[in-house]
């Protein structure tokens, strides 16, 4: 930096935030130039005018919900939160473990077919109506037979990736509000 | 009778005793709901994360290292919770009208005084958010840029723009001849 060259406004700022590199030479340049030096003095009058600005008093006090020892809420220590994930691990384990035991005891029935419960309901239905006098009339339409199995694996599969899009869906929708 | 200090305050809170940690807030709560104050400019908002700026610091009394000051910290919490909440509004929001309360029944200085911090407070209001931002964190929390930048995640080159920029604006709004 040249003696004769104003200050630059980063400089002026960087010395009154004390993190100028170039101290002692702006110091000779200022002591020099009425010019910077009086920039210098307007900087400075910001700089107290903001740090003299005085706090505005609050409307309420924030200390009310602190002073009942009931509205506290329960400090739990911060060990406490291990607890939990150790609580979580060992059900986990004991789950493990019991599980082969479980099923020798308790064996699963053989889950239906949902496609043959639908089928079931829709010939129950059918029959009902033919006992009805005024329902003899009217033909139910035969629904077109799927050249497929529906499984019950199959819309099990449909149903949690339906789940998953909408919680996924709704995640994003809200994620703004859930912040 | 001596006064408990930050620290005994913390302690016994620690301890469960009733109390403690609301007149830790007593003692704070001005300071902490100006620092909301100067960055979100509106008054139910300011109060508001003032309050949870002291429930989040309740949270954390037992990390609390008690040889720091409580007052720089809990201020810097309620910096982060303003920017937070700015970062998840996006919006600017308008001046509460603090000027011309009592003044009618005071003397003419004192109104003067009212009207020149009205006018800081007002040109402080216009600045975008970011750069209020830097204004509170170096003028009223005396942070240095380097801890500036690390606490908006900022690179260092846009604290010393932002910071310069602002001040720019003020001393323009506040020197400018009426």
């Amino acid at each position: 930096m040249h003696l004769t060259d104003h200050l630059t406004d980063v400089q002026l700022n960087e010395y009154l935030d004390e993190a100028a590199s170039e101290r002692a030479q702006i110091e000779a340049h200022l002591i020099s130039c009425g010019e910077c030096s009086a920039r210098l003095t307007d900087l400075q009058a910001l700089f107290s005018e903001l740090e003299s600005l005085p706090d505005l008093a609050l409307t309420r006090s924030l200390a009310a919900p602190f002073t009942s020892p009931r509205s506290l809420p329960v400090q739990l220590p911060a060990w406490f939160p291990l607890t939990v994930t150790l609580q979580a691990a060992i059900a986990l384990a004991a789950l493990v473990i019991a599980a082969p035991f479980a099923i020798r005891l308790f064996p699963l029935p053989a889950a239906p077919s949902l496609g043959r419960v639908f089928i079931q309901l829709q010939t129950q239905w059918t029959a009902w109506l033919d006992r009805l006098p005024a329902a003899s009339q009217f033909k139910m339409p035969i629904l077109p037979s799927l050249s497929f199995e529906l499984s019950s694996l199959f819309l099990m599969s449909a149903l949690v990736v339906v789940s998953m899009l909408w919680l996924v869906g709704n995640g994003l929708l809200l994620r703004d509000q859930i912040k | 009778m001596n006064t408990p200090t930050d620290r005994d305050l913390i302690l016994k809170a620690r301890r469960g005793e009733s109390g403690a940690y609301g007149e830790l807030v007593t003692r704070h709560q001005v300071a902490v709901f100006n620092v909301c104050y100067r960055i979100l400019h509106e008054r139910g908002e300011a109060e508001d994360l003032a309050q949870e700026a002291f429930i989040r610091a309740y949270d954390r009394i037992h990390t609390f290292d008690v040889d720091r000051e409580f007052s720089p910290w809990i201020r810097r919490v309620a910096a982060n919770l303003c920017l937070n909440h700015l970062e998840s509004q996006k919006v600017t929001t308008e001046l509460d009208d603090e000027r011309d309360a009592d003044q009618a029944q005071r003397p003419e200085s004192v109104v003067e005084t009212n009207e020149r911090n009205g006018q800081i407070r007002g040109a402080l209001a216009s600045l975008p958010a970011n750069y209020r931002l830097v204004i509170e964190l170096r003028h009223f929390q005396e942070m240095s840029y380097d801890e500036i930048a690390v606490q908006l995640n900022i690179p260092l080159s846009d604290v010393k723009s932002h910071l310069f920029r602002a001040r720019k604006i003020l001393a323009e709004k506040l020197h400018a001849p009426d």
